[in-house]
Order: structure tokens, then sequence, then C-alpha cells
């Protein structure tokens, strides 16, 4: 009995998180971000290190199992989150916000998540996600005038409810068809020829279009668009940050559970990364906005990687946990950009605002720049091993006519990163922008640091990931 | 032959280095620049000496790649990059570190965005290198594409291009020019895996793939020389750019495709290679004439000399698809000369440019009251057009007969236009030596002592590799 809560202790050192900063808010007096951050980093570290000591123990093996790659997954979870929340604090303290429901949410958010990467039955995320839709819609709702995220957030719970019906039905048509929610015995199930029903592929249809939703994979993006253009900044950069390895590892799960009938999943996955691609590419070049345009470089991104893991095999996973662990280090450090981007205490998100900011900020532009150019892929770049390493999984399974898209694709979003690369060095200043905290700076440093030592040798980060990968799920 | 020490990726990691230096010296408005410029000096210089250091090393007579350096990069795709040069790839990386060297004299009283300027040479010179010591498929597409950032930001910063659109198109021309290099080179590792640049031109894939794969290859290659159809992007930059490292920089495109053709072409020609040869030799000699016509009644000094180095380029290039190994050395002979002359002529064109800007005044005559100018430029002009002062002189001729050998009509279209640029030259010279009342521009306005004494050193370069293009080689 002991033993078992011990075992659950990872996602007690998270709940333990809400009474505690209940009542710190409600009875201490000082109360800013700093202190929220103070506890949320100490009961993510907590999480973090009960998750290695008990990587491979679970309570409850038929709904959850802890693995290492369920401890990969969680351990960068918590990794960019803490990240993350250090540098939202940052901006709670500048604008003098109260910052209490985003530490709340963020932290239930990031429980959600952890659970959802370990389930390994339907019923967890029958109930989870909608979970953490709601909580997603409330994050959306932290902003400071409501009317302005009202449309936003009520357009996002309404298709979020669609979504999660499909999930239900999904749901519910696997358990009619094999009696089981549980993803071994379905896997099982859908493996023995004839057993590949018109629905049971309706139902993972069902299933895998929830996760794209929440993945925000297009034609489901416009959610995550909207949300980026009107959200305050530690908002979007959660909402950008923190979900896609959790969701990379269940969509891993997934087609692994799905794995027979994964041929005809396969069209399904492939037209939503083209359409991702295309949308993202080209409506990245009409945007005036900052953060919208990088919203669709996400778009394209996530079209990019889902067009590489699209067979599903160990050098496919592989390389798409590259591009995403390399894609969420370099909208970090756009994110930690934005940050700086700050004139008269507000935060610029205008593409015309950022004219000439070389002059002012030369290593905030440098760092903007070096994440970009990482983003396109051009060598010697991070970026670079990236797309090389998803890439060469099209031209290995001989997927041309992908590979072709994915060159047009890039030369789209290369112009549209070239165009704010021209407007921070080509053009003059004509706004002043404020001093910029240290800790951006520190951020930014190590961010590049890891960016310059990865590139020389990646094979360091890697050994062991590729043991995790190969040892299966 | 190898090295015990990894000098090569030391001549490579040396100017990044320095990069970082400069990134890291003072403001812009405490020193103007000055300890920018003065690290980025040191950098070059101390490059320089190491790659003397490696001349002394290799043996100069051998076309194979030498003292190779192999780094396992990846597992997954299995990518090693590998560095080895030969005599032809060590004299452009002097040449060019020459070159910008020069060009740093140009810009050296420059006070806009210096820092940055020098950032940005630093790492163009740092990737350059690279890719003229990359001696594997992946490494070479890597620095091929690697070059393209510095230079879009030197051209869009110090280029003074009115429309910004032209510097994006020019960036986004080059860019599908590396993608379809990138295209070629994964093909390439499908069939072969990570293979050396040796062994590319021995490769013989299945006639689709295999002439998709040459096809891109040639394109992304040729993107990056003037020739007509692609010659629009590179003539509406290169030839407006004022800044005269900048200049010197954006020089440097229309070689390394002439390089990559140099290690990518394979080493027998089918019958049917040779008929696109023909058609690119009439298209070029074409284009030559062309270009050597418009710069001959353009009356901008940097026009012409961004139509001579045109010219050279596309003679350099139809030399190099002769696919002869004789030429192949005359032709890196006669590119080390050609380089340091273009370099030179830039920036004293850019010193006169800014003399009329200063003084308001035409530079007729000007050369008549700068005696210092007067010798160094009418020397760079003597040597462009190819008189007996460099190394220019004779391996030029022996390109010309090769070519004229090869074909009498196309050698004599391209004798012809080398024959204009020349006038167009000429012209210029004279028109700066013709004495005019009306120019304000006098004795002060001369060349300082150090600029003199530098340039002189310059000439001296130049006569020696007139007398023997590898004079500077001490063999161990």
């Amino acid at each position: 009995m002991i033993q078992n809560w011990l075992i659950l202790l990872p996602e007690i050192s998270l709940m333990l998180f809400f009474p505690v900063a209940m009542v710190v808010n409600k009875y201490r007096e000082r109360k800013t971000s700093k202190t929220f951050f103070t506890l949320s980093k100490l009961f993510l570290i907590c999480a973090s290190i009960f998750t290695i000591v008990f990587y491979n123990k679970s309570v409850w093996p038929e709904f959850w199992v802890n693995n290492q790659h369920s401890t990969l997954f969680k351990e960068l979870l918590y990794i960019v989150g803490l990240a993350w929340f250090y540098l939202s604090s940052k901006w709670f303290l500048n604008k003098n916000r109260p910052s209490f429901g985003f530490y709340m949410i963020g932290m239930a958010i990031i429980l959600l998540l952890a659970i959802l990467i370990s389930a390994r039955n339907l019923i967890i995320p029958v109930f989870f996600v909608p979970a953490l839709c709601f909580l997603t819609k409330c994050m959306i709702n932290q902003h400071w005038d409501e009317n302005k995220v009202k449309k936003v957030s009520l357009m996002y719970m309404v298709f979020a409810t669609i979504f999660c019906f499909l999930l239900w039905g999904g749901s519910l048509g696997i358990w009619y068809e094999t009696n089981s929610l549980s993803y071994t015995f379905i896997a099982k199930y859908t493996s023995l020829p004839g057993n590949k029903s018109l629905l049971i592929y309706f139902s993972s249809l069902m299933i895998l279009s929830s996760l794209l939703f929440m993945m925000a994979g297009a034609p489901f993006h416009f959610w995550f668009i909207d949300s980026i253009s009107v959200s305050i900044l530690p908002v979007c950069g959660f909402l950008t940050l923190i979900p896609p390895f959790a969701y990379l590892s269940c969509l891993i799960i997934l087609m692994n559970i799905f794995g027979s009938i994964s041929p005809d999943l396969q069209s399904y996955i492939q037209s939503v990364s083209l359409v991702s691609l295309v949308i993202g590419a080209l409506s990245a070049n009409a945007q005036t906005n900052i953060r919208r345009l990088f919203a669709y470089g996400t778009i394209y991104n996530l079209g990019f990687m889902l067009l590489g893991i699209l067979s599903f095999k160990s050098d496919a996973i592989m390389s798409a946990f590259v591009y995403t662990l390399i894609y969420v280090m370099a909208m970090f450090g756009i994110y930690s950009v934005f940050l700086a981007i700050k004139s008269k205490g507000d935060y610029l998100s205008s593409i015309d605002d950022i004219y000439g900011m070389s002059e002012s900020k030369p290593y905030i532009s440098v760092a903007f720049l070096i994440f970009m150019i990482s983003l396109i892929g051009i060598p010697p770049l991070l970026g670079f091993w990236g797309r090389l390493s998803l890439i060469n999984v099209l031209v290995m399974e001989g997927r041309w006519w992908h590979f072709f898209m994915l060159m047009v694709a890039l030369i789209f979003m290369a112009n549209a990163f070239l165009r704010i690369i021209g407007k921070l060095y080509f053009e003059t200043a004509n706004c002043h922008f404020d001093r910029t905290d240290k800790a951006i700076y520190i951020c930014l440093f190590i961010n590049l640091l890891l960016v310059l030592v990865t590139i020389l040798d990646p094979t360091y980060l890697l050994h062991d990931t590729e043991i995790i990968f190969q040892k299966g799920y | 032959m190898s090295s015990s020490f990894a000098l090569l990726s030391l001549i490579v990691a040396l100017p990044f280095l320095g990069m970082l230096f400069v990134f890291t010296t003072k403001s812009q408005k405490e020193t103007q620049g000055h300890n920018a410029f003065h690290v980025c000096v040191f950098t070059i210089f101390a490059n320089i000496v190491l790659i003397w250091r490696v001349f002394m090393l290799i043996n100069e007579k051998s076309r194979d790649l030498q003292l190779q350096e192999k780094f396992n990069w990846l597992s997954t795709p299995d990518i090693n990059i590998v560095f080895a040069v030969d005599t032809f790839s060590l004299l452009l990386i002097l040449s060019m570190h020459i070159a910008v060297l020069i060009g740093l004299i140009g810009v050296r009283s420059n006070i806009y965005k210096q820092k940055s300027l020098m950032v940005f040479t630093l790492l163009f010179l740092s990737m350059a290198t690279g890719f003229f010591v990359a001696a594997d498929i992946f490494s070479f597409y890597m620095f091929f594409e690697a070059m393209l950032i510095p230079l879009f930001m030197l051209i869009g910063m110090f280029g003074e291009v009115k429309k910004q659109d032209l510097i994006y198109r020019f960036f986004l021309y080059n860019f599908i020019g590396a993608l379809l290099l990138f295209s070629a080179t994964m093909l390439i590792y499908y069939y072969y895996g990570s293979i050396t640049l040796q062994q590319v031109a021995k490769i013989h894939i299945k006639s689709g793939v295999g002439i998709y794969v040459w096809s891109a290859i040639f394109l992304a290659f040729i993107s990056r020389i003037p020739i007509w159809p692609f010659h629009y992007w590179i003539s509406s930059i290169n030839s407006g750019i004022r800044n005269p490292l900048a200049f010197v920089i954006t020089s440097f495109m229309p070689i390394s495709g002439i390089y990559g053709f140099i290690r990518f072409l394979p080493s027998n020609f089918s019958a049917d290679i040779n008929n696109y040869i023909v058609w690119i030799n009439i298209i070029g000699a074409v284009t030559m004439v062309f270009i050597a016509l418009i710069g001959l009644i353009n009356r901008d000094a940097q026009y012409k000399i961004f139509s001579y180095v045109t010219i050279y380029n596309i003679m350099y290039l139809l030399g190099v698809l002769t696919n002869d190994n004789i030429i192949e050395h005359n032709i890196g002979y006669s590119l080390f000369c050609f380089v340091i002359i273009v370099a030179s002529l830039s920036v004293i064109n850019s010193y006169i440019y800014h003399k009329e800007q200063e003084n308001d005044s035409d530079s007729r005559g000007f050369l008549c009251r700068a005696r210092r100018l007067s010798l160094v430029y009418s020397f760079m002009i003597i040597a462009a057009i190819g008189l007996p002062v460099s190394a220019i002189f004779i391996n030029n001729f022996l390109i010309l007969s090769k070519l004229l050998g090869a074909n009498l009509e196309i050698g004599g279209l391209l004798i012809f236009a080398i024959l204009i640029v020349g006038v167009t030259l000429l012209q210029e010279l004279i028109r700066l030596k013709t004495n005019d009342a009306n120019c304000k521009l006098g004795k002060n306005d001369d060349i300082s002592t150090w600029q003199f004494v530098f340039m002189l050193f310059v000439i001296f370069v130049l006569v020696m590799s007139f007398l023997n293009p590898l004079w500077f080689v001490i063999n161990e």
C-alpha cells in the first residue's frame, strides 16, 4: 500500500501544489508572480526527481504505465514548464498583474499532460481530455480584459466540446467492438486478421481527430491562431511550448495501438500534415502580427513533423522527436525574445514595431536571427539537424512527393522569416525599447549555448534516447 | 597525406572564433567599430599564416584531396564531416582571405554598423572556407547553404539596394539553388551513402534519377553564376553595391558555383552531356558579349567592374567545362590573381566614389593629382586586362587557347568579349587620367602612406605570381 503511494509521488507532488498555492494566495500579503513561480518550481522539481526515481514502477499497469519512454517525455514537459514559468513570472512582475490563476491552471495542465503520457487505457483520455480542454479554455481566459478573449475562448470551448464528443464516440466504438479500452488489448485485437471492421477504423479516426485538434493540426488550427493573437504572452508561450511533447507521445502510443490499421490512418495524417504545411507556410507570409506569424510557423512545423512520422517506424519516431525537441528549443528562444520586445511597459507584437531593433537591441536581435534561421533549418544551426533527420526518413522511404512538398513549403516559410530579419536589420529604428531583464539574457544565452554545443556533437544528447525508442512504448 | 593537427578545422574555426570576439567588443558609439575592425584584421591575418602553413604540408602537384580530417557527426542519418584540400581549393581560400583583407582597407573609416559588418564578414569567411575545404557531399552542401545568411545580411545592411524585395528574392533564388543541391545530395546519399567529393564524379545512378540528380546539381551551381537566364538577380544586386567589402564578398558567389562544377563534374562526359555543354558554351559566350557591351556603354565605374567580373567568371566556367586537368590548374592560378585584382579595383573604385561624394566633384582627371593612387590603379587595370604582370596573363592565355581549340566560333566570341571588357576598363582609366580643370580632387585626396604600402605589397604578390604562381610555397 505504502509502495503504491510512493510510486504516485510525482503526481502527488504536482497535486500538492494546488492546496499550498491556495493557502499562500489567501494568507500571504506580499505575493507576487515570483512567489508562485518559486512554489511551482519546488513542486515541479520534486515531480521531476520522483519521476526519475520511479521511472519503471506503475500502480495500475492496466491504466497507467511508467517506463523509460514516459519518463523521457515527462521530464521534458517539466523542464520546459519550469523554464517558461520562470520567464512568465517576469512578465507578470513587469505588468503588475495577478499570476495565481496562470500558475494554478498551468500546473493543472502539466499534471493532466503527464497523466496522458502514461495512459495505457482509453478511459484516461476519455476523462482527462475534456478536463484538459476546459483548463485550456481557462488559460486563454487569463487576460485582464476578459472581453478581448471571450469570443475566442467561447469558440474554442464549442469546438473542443465537439472534438471531445468525437473522442467519446470513438472510445465507445472501440469498447463496443473489443469490449475493452486497454491499449494492449486493442492493439492485440486489431492485429488479428479479420478484426479490422469499419467501426474500428472510424473509431480510431475519431480519436485521432480529437488529438490532432489538440495539437492544432490544420484544418483544426483556427483556435490556436486566434488564441495566440489575443492571449497574454505567458499564455501564448505556454500553449506553444508545453503541450508538443505530451501530444507527440500520445500520438506515438495511439499509432502503436492502431498499428495494424495504420495504412488507412496514414492517409488521414498525411492529409492533415500536408494541409498544415501549406496553410502554415502560406498564411505566415500574410501576417503583420509577429505572434500570429510564429503561430502559423507552429502549424507548419507540426505539418513537417507529421509528414516525417507518418510510417511510425523507429527511425521516423526518433526523427520526429529530434525535430520537436529542436523546434521547442527554437520557439523557447523566440518567446524569450518576445519578452524582450517591450516599449513603455507594453509588449509589442506588430512587425512594424520591430523596425531597426538591431540598433538598440543587438544581442536580442542576434538571438532572434539565430532562432529564426534555425527554424528555417539552414546549416550549420541546430534546425538543420531536425530538417535533415526528418527528410532522411522521407528519402529512405522513397516518399519523393512529400520531400518535394516540404521543400516548396520551406521556401515560403523562409520568405516569411526573411521579412522579419529584414525589418530587424535593414530598416531604421522607429521605436524606443525598454531595458531588457537580465533573466531573459540568461535564458537566451543558455539556449544559444545548447544550440551551439548540440550542433557540434548531437550524439551526446541522443544516445540514450535512441535506446529508449528502440525498447518500445 | 595526413596531418597530426586538425589544421583544416582550425582555418574554418578561426574566423568563427574571431566573429565571437568581434561580437563581444565594446559598443559602436565608444570605439566607432575600431576594436571590431582590428580583431577582424588580426583574425584574417592569423588565418593567412595558417593557410600558408597548410600549403607547405601538401603536395601541390597532386590532384588528390589531402590532409583529410574526418569527424563522426550523426549516426541517423550516418553522416561524417570530412575536410581535405588540394592546391586549387587552398589557392581560392588564400585569395579569398587576401581579398577580404583588401576589402577591409576600403571600409576602415566606415562608422555605419562597423561591428555588424565585421561579424558577418568573419562569419562568411568561416563558412566559405568550410565550403572550400569540404571533402564530402554533406559538408559541401552544408557550407554551400550556410554562406547565404551572412551574404544576405551583408547585402541587406551594406549593399544600399534600394528595393528591399530584391534582396529577399535574391536570397530565395539562391536558397532554391541550395535546396536543389540538398535534394541531389539526399539522392546520392540514398544510393551511395555519405561519400567523398572525389567519389561523386564517378557515380552512376540509374537513368531517370540520374538525370534529376545531375540537373539539380547543375542548376544549383549555375544559379550562382550570372549566365543567362540566371543573370538577373545577381546583376541587379552586385552591380549596385557601393561597400567594397560587401562587393568583394558577393563576388565569391559565382566562384562558389564554378568550384562546385569542378568538384562534381563527372570524370567522363557522355555524348548527351556533351550536347548540353555545347549549349552552355553558346549561351555563355552570348552572355559575355552582351554584358561586355553593356559595360562599355555604361558610365558607372562600378558596373564596369561588375561586367569585368562576370565575363571572367563565365570564362572560367567554360574552362572548367572542358574537363581538362591542366586547364583546371590554370584556372586555379588565374582565379587567385583575379580575386585579388577584383578586390583591389573595388576598393579603389569605392575610394574614388566617396571622394567624389565628399568634395561634390567629378573624378575626371583625379589620377593626374593623386600619384600613389594612379600607380596602384594603373597597375591593377593592366593586370586585370591580362597583360604580363600577373598569373592571369599566361593562364588565361592557356584557357582561351583550349576554348578556341575546342570551338573556334565560341572561342572567337570569348576573345571578343574579353577585348571589349579590357577596353571598358581602360576607358575608365583614361577618364581618370585625363586632366580636367573642374576636378576639385587634389593631392590631399590621395591614399595614405600605409594604404599605399599595403597596395604595393599586393602588387608584389601579383608580380611574383606571374613568375611562379606558387612562389610562396616552401617545400619541406
